[in-house]
């Protein structure tokens, strides 16, 4: 048959050398013992996984996991104003900020507008990071918290009380040198 | 003034040979080649640029210092430079003056993200500031109007919203109060700056010192979609877009259209949009059980209605207005006419016959809306713009102020416009035809009164190209008066007739009238027209209404004829929005209409502009679109109807209408079309002579003479927009002095005003231009109309303190 397609040149094929021999001895022990080695090695050395989900595996401090929202420590008014930068800079397109403006005296955050609704899709969420860069007001960081599986995917929005809610810090960071 | 001719003349920019029109700002020029220029305060809509902001400054060789390219003319052969040293350190040294004060809060600013500061900042400045002193200061934010919030510490001084208000909208309330880095915009004695058109320099502004409150904070513009599409509640049809959020309306911006509104909106196309998303709004079909307006499925609503049209057959009275679309207009009589056999339809507010519409409307005789600005004469009859064609009222000020219009008025009600008037008459109300005929005979030489003359004189002393801009209740005459001062055939010249619902134009010319098919033919048996529909109705010859986007109680004169006709009627079948007082007291099956930025549709502009209304969000609650329920109506009564989409509807009346033929959705497009310059405005049918012109002159009374007018703030739109509450207006009668001396009232005074034993309370307001002898009342209020009153002279006293409820 000829190919569906003109190969232009000459297809060259190599083949394996032909069983049988020393090469082929070698073949079938050589590169088995070799592999042996490494496990024997290995036998004597630590574990290095770790036995999840009873124990966490440690992160770098720099690791991006599921978004906080933070509040002034002084005055507990949301940083955020709902100025929807983050929104913009989401390459996932998975916030969604709807501002309000602020009530004199039922402030909820510094400025004078907040975000009445915001709400980060995780199930969308690739963690690039790229909100907390946009973010003018540091209102959002990303955390460390990595276990995002749920059962139901709507349950992967988070709204704006469970991003400011001190969140169950379940995960370990990783110490100098780890 | 006439156009002025245009040539072209060569520059070169950046070392390109470009073409541009002579004397074209430097700054339009250099976008024949290409080139932009930054600018904040150049507005050509605005008038005469101000060079008030520096930033448009570029090099031209043969002058020493850089020079504003907003405001030096291009000349034939000039040399300009946009990319120098010294041109990009001006640029840079300008944005740093600009934000020496500015406070810097864009996440905060409701502009950001779409703000001419940001982008010019980013792309034409310097990117430090060596400013380390503390900034300037203001209270923020304020309210300068319940609709315009106003931050001065990001106002830029760059005179635009000022300049608007002095020279476009010309109710000279802002002005810049102080001096230097101290100027800040205000009214002038501090009171809120509320206007017809006030919304407009939230549009202008280029940073967000000025914003709309109703919008304040609503969305970003990555949040948003923008729609186009066409305001319907007023004929002047502005173009506009929707701004979009989770399918919600959120803001409504112009959509320029020199030909239709010239890039401007009043307040309450802009800000009336609330009303599309609020509970009170009929989203769903309503079935009276017990006396009870009840929400139903869709198949039971229709199945009633089309039995209760059924039953009454011929004595169906079927009335269209509002925002009505030519498809459902034309849906509407084709059923009524052919499935229902009864001839009896009307789209307009005071009676007007074939023979006068055709002759008004004649392709002829038609001008268009920018030749207003560019005619020698304007004259304005028996019809206020702001009121009854709000973007007009611009329009005019516009050619009186730039191009030197010399402009007539001639109305009952004193006019916004007679400051601006070269002349102005009055008439005694009612007195439109009367007044008419009369600048008919004047203008043909004949006997008439030294008003008539005068105004005739005024505009045959102007010049040849005459606008005349009225009401379609003055009739015949208008046709005549064009005719007899040579407008026919002119270009820039003509008739701009105002009819009395957004789509009063294209309802008539698909054939919702009593006397006229689809293109105006004669119909084999006339019908009733709307007044008499009401008699026939109190008297029981009509045992049905079928309004289309009308409530005759809200809308139409004789309130209590009609209320008599209402009760009377076995059924009463409404299309509405709202639950306005006659639907929700007399219909008995409602079906939910579309806000406009649900509709799809066309729409035909006084001028003769096909336009077309496009969804810009979804059906809100379980509505349908209107083309789709009349034509399930339709099927259900036995008619052939092919109509499965809106364009299939424009199909039929554009098979219908010989002067539309061939009119597809793709050729109307974004911008419209005027019939009139398209083939078949050939078809448009010949003028079969005028009746008669001797219009019934005024009967004097022993009272005052009431005349009414509908405010352009009296809308169920309005009433139901949170923002334009504020707004809504309440029964005043506006009398001259000298009558209100002579019946001891005084101003602000409450008072009954009476006419045949009906009454109406309202509050007086003294205006010195009303003539004495005249009173006017408004129409279209909730409460206390003047169409309750059921004659035209009218009594005033006082009211006593405890008949005044409320
Ligand atoms: S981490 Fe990236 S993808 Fe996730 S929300 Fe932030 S910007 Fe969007
Ligand atoms: S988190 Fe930051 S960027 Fe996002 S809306 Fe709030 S203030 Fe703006
Ligand atoms: S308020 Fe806006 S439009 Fe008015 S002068 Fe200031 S910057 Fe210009
Ligand atoms: S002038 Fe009329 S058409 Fe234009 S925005 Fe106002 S209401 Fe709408
Ligand atoms: S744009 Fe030319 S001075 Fe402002």
């Amino acid at each position: 048959m000829t190919p569906p397609y003109d190969p232009g040149d000459v297809v060259e094929v190599v083949r394996a050398p032909e069983p049988g021999g020393v090469g082929g001895a070698y073949r079938a022990f050589g590169e088995t013992l070799r592999g042996l080695k490494t496990t024997f090695k290995r036998f004597v050395e630590k574990p290095v996984t770790v036995e999840y989900p009873e124990e966490k595996y440690p992160v770098y401090p720099r690791f991006r996991g599921r978004h906080k929202l933070h509040r002034f420590e002084d005055t507990g008014l949301e940083k955020c104003v709902g100025c929807s930068l983050c929104a913009a800079a989401c390459p996932a397109d998975c916030i969604r900020v709807v501002a309000a403006e602020n009530d004199p005296e039922h402030r909820v955050s510094a400025g004078e507008r907040y975000a009445a609704v915001y709400e980060i899709n995780l199930s969308r969420c690739i963690f690039c990071g790229y909100c907390e860069v946009a973010c003018p007001f540091d209102a959002i960081t990303m955390g460390h918290d990595y276990e995002l599986s749920d059962y139901d995917r709507s349950d992967l929005i988070f709204t704006k009380e469970m991003l400011l809610a001190e969140p169950l810090e379940r995960t370990p960071l990783r110490r100098e040198g780890e | 003034m006439p156009r002025p001719e245009i040539k072209m003349i060569t520059f070169s920019i950046d070392g390109r040979e470009v073409q541009a029109p002579e004397n074209t700002m430097l700054v339009d020029a250099a976008k024949y080649g290409d080139v932009e220029i930054p600018v904040f305060c150049y507005e050509p809509k605005l008038g005469q640029p101000v060079g008030a902001c520096r930033m448009c400054l570029v090099e031209i060789e043969g002058i020493p210092k850089l020079q504003t390219a907003c405001s030096t003319p291009v000349k034939d052969g000039m040399v300009v430079h946009t990319q120098t040293q010294r041109v990009h350190e001006a640029q840079e040294a300008v944005v740093e003056f600009l934000l020496l004060n500015h406070p810097l809060d864009c996440p905060v600013c409701d502009k950001g993200g779409e703000c001419p500061l940001q982008d010019i900042s980013f792309g034409w400045g310097g990117g430090r500031s060596r400013f380390v002193e503390p900034k300037r200061h203001f209270q923020k934010p304020l309210e300068l109007s319940p609709l315009i919030a106003i931050d001065r510490e990001r106002c830029i001084l760059c005179y635009r919203c000022v300049r608007y208000s002095q020279e476009v909208s010309e109710d000279y309330q802002l002005v810049l109060q102080e001096r230097g880095a101290a100027s800040y915009v205000a009214t002038f004695d501090g009171h809120p700056y509320v206007a017809p058109f006030s919304g407009n320099i939230v549009e202008l502004c280029p940073v967000g010192a000025l914003t709309s409150k109703p919008y304040r904070f609503r969305a970003r513009p990555w949040d948003i979609e923008g729609a186009g599409t066409v305001c319907t509640m007023c004929p002047g049809q502005c173009n506009v877009t929707l701004t979009v959020r989770d399918d919600r309306v959120l803001r409504v911006l112009a959509r320029d259209h020199e030909e239709v509104d010239d890039g401007w909106l009043c307040d309450r196309g802009r800000f009336a949009y609330q009303s599309f998303h609020v509970d009170e709004r009929i989203t769903s079909p309503l079935v009276r059980v017990d006396g009870e307006l009840r929400p139903v499925p869709w198949d039971h609503a229709l199945d009633v209605a089309a039995d209760a049209l059924k039953r009454a057959g011929g004595a169906v009275g079927a009335l269209a207005g509002g925002g009505t679309t030519n498809e459902e207009g034309f849906l509407l009589q084709r059923i009524a006419r052919e499935a229902l056999g009864s001839p009896h339809l009307d789209s307009q507010r005071a009676p007007v016959d074939r023979r006068s519409l055709l002759a008004i409307g004649d392709p002829g005789l038609q001008a268009t809306v920018p030749d207003i600005e560019y005619a020698h004469a304007v004259l304005v009859l028996d019809t206020e713009p702001v009121d009854e064609m709000a973007i007009l009222d611009l329009r005019i000020r516009k050619g009186v102020r730039r191009r030197r219009v010399r402009l007539a008025v001639a109305s009952a009600r004193p006019s916004a416009l007679d400051g601006n008037a070269a002349l102005s008459v009055r008439f005694a109300p009612g007195g439109g035809p009367a007044f008419a005929a009369e600048l008919v005979a004047a203008a043909r030489g004949e006997a008439a009164s030294d008003d008539a003359r005068a105004v005739v004189d005024l505009l045959r002393g102007a010049g040849e190209d005459v606008v005349i801009v009225a009401s379609e209740r003055v009739g015949a005459a208008l046709a005549a008066l064009a005719d007899a001062l040579g407008l026919r055939d002119r270009d820039g010249a003509g008739l701009i007739v105002v009819p009395s619902s957004a789509n009063g134009r294209g309802l008539r010319e698909v054939g919702v009238l009593p006397d006229a098919g689809p293109g105006l033919a004669p119909v084999a048996r006339p019908g009733l027209h709307a007044a008499e529909m009401a008699r026939a109705g109190a008297e029981g010859e009509l045992t049905a209404f079928w309004l289309h986007g009308v409530d005759p109680l809200r809308d139409l004169p004789y309130r209590e004829r009609w209320e008599q006709a209402l009760d009377r009627a076995t059924d009463v079948i409404a299309h509405a929005a709202f639950l306005t007082e006659g639907i929700r007291e007399h219909a008995t099956v409602v079906f939910p209409v579309e806000a406009y930025a649900e509709k799809d549709g066309t729409l035909t502009h006084p001028d003769g502009r096909l336009q077309r209304v496009r969804p810009g969000i979804g059906l809100q609650g379980r509505n349908r679109y209107g083309w789709q329920v009349l034509a399930d109506l339709g099927r259900r009564l036995g008619l052939e109807l092919r109509v499965l989409t809106a364009g299939m509807a424009l199909a039929e009346v554009a098979a219908a209408v010989p002067f539309y033929a061939g009119l597809t959705q793709d050729e109307i497009g974004g911008r419209g079309i005027r019939w009139q310059e398209r083939e078949a405005a050939s078809a448009y049918p010949r003028p079969e002579g005028l009746p008669d012109l001797a219009a019934p002159t005024v009967r004097e009374g022993a009272g005052l003479r009431l005349g009414t007018f509908r405010s352009i703030w009296a809308s169920p739109e309005v009433e139901h927009s949170p923002a334009l509450r504020f707004l809504v207006p309440r029964q005043r009668v506006e009398m001259a002095p000298a009558d209100a001396d002579r019946l001891g009232l005084g101003d602000g005074q409450r008072v009954v005003v009476s006419a045949n034993g009906s009454r109406v309370e309202a509050t007086v307001t003294l205006r010195h231009a009303v003539p004495a002898g005249s009173v006017f009342l408004q129409d279209g209020l909730v409460r206390d109309a003047a169409n309750t009153l059921t004659g035209s002279v009218v009594e005033i006293r006082p009211a006593v303190t405890s008949e005044v409820a409320g």
